[in-house]
């Protein structure tokens, strides 16, 4: 029985090819026939068993939006999605957070790394006049969206703060630095050296609570350098989300503790943001028997594994992005002293096709609510005053600014798509977009995705 | 002299429906997400029954509700 019909790549050739969303067993899957390379099916729902609430079913999991077309769209249509990046006038979504990559060089090099980085070969770091180029390309078509500096491992510039100094004179809503910890946790004054240069917020990468899934995932334990590195961000009034890879087998079991350790290490740690590993740049399976984990199975390890803070019917799909690409959940923190305890915060937002029998609203509006909220959120909790100031604020607002933020604890997740996921009713939804060096910006699945031989759909950003 | 922001009503005088004393500017504990705060507002001498002008909730609070709004 066909539930939805779309289109997807071979992720042999790359190809474009009708796909269908399909019931497979007791699973929802992506199906397509490549006329070269045969057919392709890949799990995109799971009908999970948990504790408690169900988890919601495919049919009723939707968020529609009306697409918001780019003002200033940089590319024309020509061979359709998703070759045509971007954004290109079909593209759906404005910007949420704009990346830049401003390195490709890594101090580590993990087995698994979407960005293929940290090789022998890795491209020139860009120059700050390309950087600049990319800040103002950003900025001249998606405003104050919200930065996410990333790479490669960033902190292996030594111009970074100047980046960040120069990224703060853009105007953007938050600036965020993607990093595996290593610098942060082991020179000392460098977290501070990043805030006072303008750093809002680090989305730390931290897969786990055990060092076997650091040495599975990236090729070393890591567990020690990652307390450090938070511990300098708090000190340095910076906000954390930690954010973790999973992959099948290796980390899935270990969702409830890693949600534990983010509360106890306590305001300083805004959310927690899963990733159910999707395989493009560098990974060590075979494409079509990779380890998948689909939305439905973090759902489902979060509620089975810490039933006493997350319930399945505490997640919404998101109002930015496709309804396929994440969930999440907010919470306010019940304890501040460093036991893990949260409460679901605020009415979920409707999921269910009767509730929003009206015109689906702007995709741009759930752009503009997703970048405010992640800015707020994501911030470190000595930001409230700038909150405050903004409003003009008196004391009363700057306690209702900070009861507010500070104790407020996200749970997310984003699945990524790679060339057998790919649906590009996805990509054209998309609001995460690379700045590209010729000043393109292209979704983020789509600036990583390789084949299964590695070929990239879009060629190295240099 | 206290510090706390005071709130008075938006216009008019206001009197208590319950008692039908005349409200008076007192301090009053604000709980948000389990947090209080002081602020003077409204009130009735003898029940309590506070009231939150029209101005505070449709500006300042629901400003910053909104900006906290989820996504």
């Amino acid at each position: 029985m066909i539930l939805r019909r779309t289109q997807s790549l071979c992720p042999v050739c790359l190809r474009r090819l009708d796909a269908t969303y399909v019931y497979d067993n007791q699973n929802v899957a992506l199906r397509k026939t490549c006329p070269d390379h045969g057919s392709f099916v890949v799990p995109v729902w799971r009908d999970a068993k948990v504790q408690g609430s169900a988890i919601p079913a495919f049919k009723i999991w939707t968020r529609p939006k009306s697409p918001s077309y780019p003002a200033l769209p940089h590319t024309e249509v020509r061979e359709g999605c998703p070759f045509d990046c971007g954004l290109c006038p079909e593209h759906g979504q404005h910007t949420c957070t704009g990346l830049v990559e401003v390195t490709l060089r890594c101090d580590m090099a993990c087995p698994v790394c979407y960005a293929g980085a940290g090789g022998m070969n890795a491209p020139r770091d860009p120059s700050i006049a390309d950087i600049l180029a990319r800040l103002d390309a950003l900025q001249r078509t998606s405003g104050r969206c919200n930065l996410q500096l990333s790479g490669g491992e960033p902190t292996v510039r030594e111009d970074l703060p100047a980046i960040i100094g120069l990224s703060r004179q853009h105007g953007f809503g938050l600036i965020q630095l993607n990093t595996n910890g290593l610098r942060l946790a082991r020179e000392e004054g460098y977290a501070e050296t990043l805030a006072q240069a303008g750093l809002d917020s680090v989305y730390l990468q931290w897969d786990g609570v055990s060092d076997e899934s650091f040495r599975a995932l990236r090729g070393q334990p890591c567990l020690e350098f990652k307390h450090h590195a938070v511990e300098a961000c708090t000190r340095a009034g910076l906000g954390v989300v930690l954010v973790a890879t999973v992959v099948r087998g290796i980390n899935e079991r270990e969702l409830g503790d890693l949600l534990r350790l983010a509360l106890r290490f306590g305001p300083s740690v805004r959310g927690l943001h899963v990733q159910p590993a999707a395989f493009f740049g560098r990974y060590p399976w075979r494409l079509a028997e990779a380890p998948r984990l689909t939305m439905p199975d973090i759902m489902a390890a979060l509620t089975n594994q810490a039933p006493e803070l997350v319930r399945s019917d505490h997640f919404h799909p998101p109002a930015c992005e496709h309804e396929l690409c994440s969930f999440s959940a907010v919470y306010r923190r019940t304890s501040m002293d460093g036991t893990p305890g949260m409460e679901p915060l605020g009415q979920p937002a409707p999921c269910c096709p009767s509730v929003t029998a009206t015109a689906p609203p702007p995709a741009a509006e759930g752009a503009r609510a997703a970048r405010q909220f992640t800015a707020l959120h994501w911030k470190g909790t000595g930001k409230e005053p700038a909150l405050a100031a903004s409003l003009g604020a008196d004391s009363f607002t700057r306690f209702l600014a900070q009861a507010g933020a500070r104790q407020r604890f996200t749970l997310s997740c984003m699945a990524f798509q790679d060339a057998l996921s790919l649906d590009v009713a996805r990509v054209r939804g998309c609001c995460i977009h690379v700045a590209r060096s010729d000043g393109r910006l292209i979704p983020f699945c789509l600036h990583n995705l390789t084949s299964g031989d590695g070929i990239r759909l879009y060629g190295i950003d240099t | 002299m206290s510090l706390a922001p005071n709130y008075g009503p938006d216009q008019g005088t206001w009197r208590c429906g319950r008692c039908q004393l005349p409200l008076e500017q007192i301090k009053v504990p604000v709980f948000y997400l389990n947090s209080a705060f002081d602020v003077f507002l409204p009130r009735c001498p003898q029940c309590g029954l506070s009231l939150v002008p029209k101005s505070l909730a449709e500006g300042k609070m629901r400003e910053v509700e909104a900006l906290l709004e989820d996504k």
